[in-house]
């Protein structure tokens, strides 16, 4: 770890002229550095979140004059809730496959595709693509390209002699079917990422993989995987959090059917605050989510043996 | 670019032509089952292109087909029956002019913004030291793990307290930072080496100098990225505009689409005509953006 | 050279302190008032509706000819999806930021939460007979009584529907099939009659259900038999002798004879028909002009009559005026013009829907398609009416119900536990 302290300012420092202040020790120029992005989130997202918290702790009907305190109530009820588990373990499911495979196919494809070439540039454009398509209007194309009767899918598969079934009111296949979504609509986000981090290997270490004698999968191995090992990382940990909190997808395209098979833990939290106005509930089971996400990410991370400068 | 020649695949001419025949021969199978792994891989990439890109040709077409063109054969991607009644009434219906204005301004804006703003805490939470560092950094990536849906009551309550709720600083600052962006660059700045920091700190550059004119100008790949992913994101935002603003002058180009779909019925001609011309712009950054993202590495800068 | 980096620093501390002070002092900059405003006499009433797609012209149409005739009252309706609608709508009216007038839901059902948290306008005082008046006797029963809650008025129809049998002319003269069913057992044995089977799969369907993201049609088929979901004093009635017959004999058509695909929402059920794979369908006057443009035959018949005679399922959207408006005279004047005979005859001659007035019948009769929606007005019910807790049974207990039997569970079983989580949601007390 390198220091960035006055020390080695020694040579090349000005002198201090008399009776002018002492120039202020540098770090604290980090806090101004941090000063826009923290006061924006403690506005904005942590206070919101915080009051989220005092919510839960109430039976909270916006608008109404007074709230009922009712501390715990809420998070024990939830501990009871059968569909609070059921959409537990639909979120997990999602989360885990979705990230792995958009973790590993992008990686794959990122190695792929790391040249300047014009096709790499035309291939990794088209991997990338769903990923800045809007999630509603994902949700909606592939409700619409899965349909039994008039959907893309089961035309082409009725053609090479294949009698499909109807994705997503199938019990079984639905949530498959979200998940493969899922992973095609993030592939691009993995392939993103971890290339701006293959751009960052630097090249002699090629040189002397390939001095020797290292095949290109043996460079790859050795010289490109250790080298992504943090954007690997990162690329999980953002995986993990931005797939537990799943609703715009099933929203869209099974509103969480069929009988709650694709009922995601933010489909629930929503119908329950905005469908039948119970915000402290909702706010319970934000809440709750949240320490899950936290946990999982703090595994995560630990497993990682992450330390800030690695 | 130097990274170029190298790590191109294949044809490693390490072996001398004079080796033995047996260990020729087998490298030279080697090299052959290398080439079809290759190929194979190049296969199994374009197809997995041509699965990305065919949903959104297939969008593309059913903007173009009149109804009963799709229900009689929705497995062609080409209409057979063209119609530009969906391109017509998105264009009708829609103020179209102003909702790109406020799209472009919103996302535009917010994206710059946040891009300035995440740059500069990710480079003091990667290259600064300071009492608390690791604190804040936990707190900001905690923030990212509580959905949207819970906030926003919260959050609109604090926008009409401060009396923002209708305008464009309510739309934009707000959302003018990202925990997400800020754990993406630290991230990347984190990769780069420290010398840079130090030789600047010795010619007497404070660290304002040290991130504008040393940190950025090198992380233009990951920059490039965030830009492009955050951009999307705003961009494809839609409920945001019409939680801050009742004002239809405010709307943003996604919310305005959703008029489309209804319970009653979809114009499907038109929602995906919609849907193609929110994507457009998104494309063209993204086209123009490439350039970034694949990038000749700073450390190889270090002499 | 040392120099000009200090100076760098200290510009960007500057430039730091003011961008955060220039954002705290933006704090104080006006936002433009939400909801009425006056200026030299007019008056603005803002209107949020959830009316997307092809229905909002006709609204736009009628706002406008208000606005044509009443020069000092300008109505501006913003339509958003309804799930945006309800994400909103509750913390707008709750700070008074919100629009004046509101469709909170397309489900008559949500008027109790806004009525719980005091949010809209007891509009009581604004029924009766005279010119501004909200002439609340004209409503059809069922809709006034779902709108007034302990007495008092609450909200206007914004819309009024039934539900018919739409039927694919081309389809019943191949079958040879003379006319559209009048009784449950012509409408049973058509529906058999009319699914075809081609190599093992259906390639038409004789009906086309949908359970979900729907105006339901499953509990017309349990209303036939003189079965029922909710009965007189809150307790459900979905497991009774008559309900349990009706469900069961529906599951299993549409399990064994495959009159219906499984599963479908609204919109697939609407598109099954469309595409021409459905011979049948109930639905409401919003589909008519679609299957029109589809280039159907299209055939428009009353719902076949059951055992328990006529009867169709309705749908209202409550129209509401936010508590805290600025304006509610005017508001008021609006609701009353909009449920008054001359615009209710326009938006029925726009929109092909009925008129929410059950008097009016010259506009009724001029329009045959209008004409057979209205027709069924008097024999209509509303889906779970009076329930404060409608939506919510709809979506934890009915909706997975006929999920559930349609994919083969028991249907008693099934419509017994149903049973006990809809008592436990009405409050009913006996078992």
């Amino acid at each position: 770890m390198t220091t960035t302290e006055a020390p080695v300012a020694g040579p090349g420092r000005r002198p201090t002229a008399p009776g002018r202040r002492r120039r202020r020790p540098r770090f604290n120029s980090a806090y101004l550095f941090i000063a826009p992005s923290v006061i924006l989130i403690a506005v904005f997202i942590a206070e919101p979140i915080a009051q989220s918290g005092w919510m839960s702790l109430h039976n909270w009907t916006i608008g109404e004059a007074t709230h009922k305190f009712v501390g715990f109530a809420n998070y024990t009820a939830l501990f009871h809730d059968s569909r609070f588990w059921n959409a537990l373990r639909v979120t997990v499911a999602y989360t885990v496959v979705v990230s792995v495979g958009q973790v590993l196919l992008g990686l794959a494809v990122a190695a792929r595709l790391r040249k300047t070439t014009w096709y790499s540039a035309l291939l990794r454009s088209a991997y990338f693509f769903p990923y800045i398509a809007s999630l509603v209007v994902v949700g909606i194309i592939w409700k619409f390209l899965l349909d039994p009767q008039v959907g893309l899918v089961n035309a082409w598969l009725g053609d090479i002699g294949i009698s499909a079934p109807d994705w997503l009111q199938s019990t079984t296949l639905a949530l498959p079917t979200v998940i493969v979504i899922g992973i095609w609509k993030n592939v691009g986000f993995a392939m993103i990422v971890l290339l701006a981090s293959m751009q960052q290997v630097p090249a002699f270490l090629y040189e002397a993989a390939t001095l020797d004698g290292a095949n290109a999968w043996q460079r790859f191995r050795y010289v490109t995987l250790p080298a992504l090992r943090p954007a690997l990382l990162f690329t999980s940990v953002i995986a993990t959090i931005t797939g537990l909190q799943l609703f715009d997808l099933v929203f869209a395209m099974t509103s969480g059917g069929p009988i709650f098979h694709t009922e995601s833990v933010v489909m629930y939290l929503y119908e329950q605050g905005f469908v039948n106005f119970q915000m402290g509930y909702a706010s319970a089971i934000a809440w709750v989510l949240f320490l899950i996400i936290l946990v999982i990410s703090a595994v995560q991370l630990r497993v990682a043996r992450y330390r800030d400068a690695d | 670019m130097p990274t170029e020649t190298i790590t191109r695949f294949s044809d490693v001419a390490d072996t001398p032509p004079s080796a033995a025949a047996p260990a020729l021969l087998s490298r030279r199978v080697g090299r052959l089952l290398g080439q079809l792994a290759a190929a194979l891989s190049w296969l199994v990439v374009i197809v997995g292109a041509l699965a990305m890109v065919i949903p959104f040709l297939w969008m593309l077409g059913v903007a173009f087909r009149t109804s009963s063109d799709l229900y009689a054969d929705p497995a062609r991607i080409l209409p057979d029956q063209w119609t530009l009644h969906g391109v017509r009434a998105v264009l009708d219906q829609l103020p179209f002019a102003r909702l790109i204005v406020n799209t472009f301004a919103f996302a535009g804006g917010a994206t710059i913004l946040m891009l300035l703003f995440d740059s500069m805490t990710a480079f003091a939470l990667a290259r600064l030291r300071f009492p608390g560092r690791n604190v804040v950094f936990v707190l900001i990536l905690a923030t990212l793990m509580v959905p949207f849906q819970v906030t926003l009551v919260p959050v609109f309550l604090t926008l009409f307290h401060l009396g923002w709720l209708n305008s464009y600083q309510g739309l934009i600052i707000p959302r003018a930072t990202s925990a997400l962006g800020i754990f993406l660059l630290r991230q990347f700045f984190l990769r780069l080496p420290f010398e840079l920091d130090d030789a600047a700190h010795i010619d007497g550059a404070g660290n304002f100098t040290v991130y504008w004119r040393i940190i950025v100008p090198n992380a233009k790949p990951a920059l490039a990225s965030l830009f492009i992913i955050q951009f999307a994101a705003l961009w494809n935002d839609f409920l945001w505009p019409l939680v801050v603003s009742n004002n239809v002058n405010m709307q943003t180009l996604p919310a305005a689409l959703t008029i489309f779909s209804s319970q009653s019925g979809i114009d499907h001609a038109a929602l995906m005509a919609g849907a193609a011309i929110s994507l457009t712009p998104l494309a063209i950054a993204f086209l123009l953006l490439q350039r970034f993202f694949v990038q000749g590495v700073a450390a190889s800068g270090i002499k | 050279m040392p120099f000009p980096y200090r100076i760098a620093q200290r510009r960007f501390v500057a430039a730091t302190a003011t961008t955060v002070a220039a954002a705290l002092l933006a704090a104080g900059c006006s936002s433009s008032p939400s909801g009425g405003s006056a200026s030299s006499g007019v008056v603005h009433l803002s209107m949020l509706t959830g009316f997307t797609g092809p229905d909002e012209p006709s609204y736009q149409a009628l706002i406008k000819e208000f606005n044509a005739t009443h020069p000092d009252i300008q109505v501006t309706m913003t339509v958003e999806p309804w799930a945006t609608v309800a994400q909103k709508l509750p913390a707008s009216w709750a700070t008074g930021q919100g629009p004046d007038l509101a469709t909170p839901s397309s489900d008559p059902g949500s008027i109790f939460n806004y009525i719980k948290t005091n949010s809209v306008l007891d509009l009581s005082s604004a029924a009766g007979t005279g010119a501004s008046k909200i002439d609340t006797a004209a409503f059809p029963s069922s809709v006034t009584s779902a709108f007034t809650v302990d007495g008092k008025l609450y909200a206007v129809p914004a819309n009024l529907a039934t539900l018919v049998l739409y039927y694919n002319k081309d389809m019943f003269a191949k079958a040879g099939i003379s006319g559209p069913p009048t009784t449950e057992a012509d409408f049973i044995a058509d529906a058999k009659k009319l699914t075809l089977t081609s190599g093992g799969k259906t390639s038409q369907y004789g009906l086309s259900l949908a359970d979900n993201q729907t105006i339901q049609m499953w509990p017309i088929l349990q209303w036939m038999s003189g079965g029922d979901i909710i009965g007189k004093n809150n307790c459900a009635v979905i497991n009774d002798q008559a309900s349990v017959a009706a469900l069961t004999q529906w599951s299993q058509l549409v399990m064994q004879n495959h009159v219906s695909p499984v599963g479908q929402t609204g919109a697939d059920a609407d598109t099954l028909f469309s595409s021409r794979k459905a011979a049948m369908e109930i639905n409401g006057p919003w589909a008519a002009d679609g299957y029109k443009s589809a280039g159907i035959n299209l055939g428009i018949a009353e719902v076949p009559v059951g055992s328990a005679g006529p009867v169709t399922l309705g749908s209202t959207v409550p129209l509401m005026i936010e508590k805290s408006t600025p304006h509610p005279a005017q508001a008021e004047e609006f609701l009353a013009w909009y449920t008054g005979k001359t615009a209710q005859e326009k938006f029925s001659q726009v929109s092909g829907f009925p008129p929410s007035r059950t008097d009016i019948t010259s506009a009724v009769s001029s329009n045959p398609v209008v004409a057979m929606f209205a027709k069924a007005l008097p024999y209509a019910r509303l889906y779970l009416a009076g329930q404060p807790n409608a939506t919510q049974i709809d979506t934890d207990v009915y909706v997975p119900l006929i999920q559930k039997i349609t994919r083969g569970a028991n249907v008693q079983a099934s419509a017994d536990s149903a049973a006990t989580q809809i008592n436990q949601l009405t409050g009913c007390k006996s078992s």
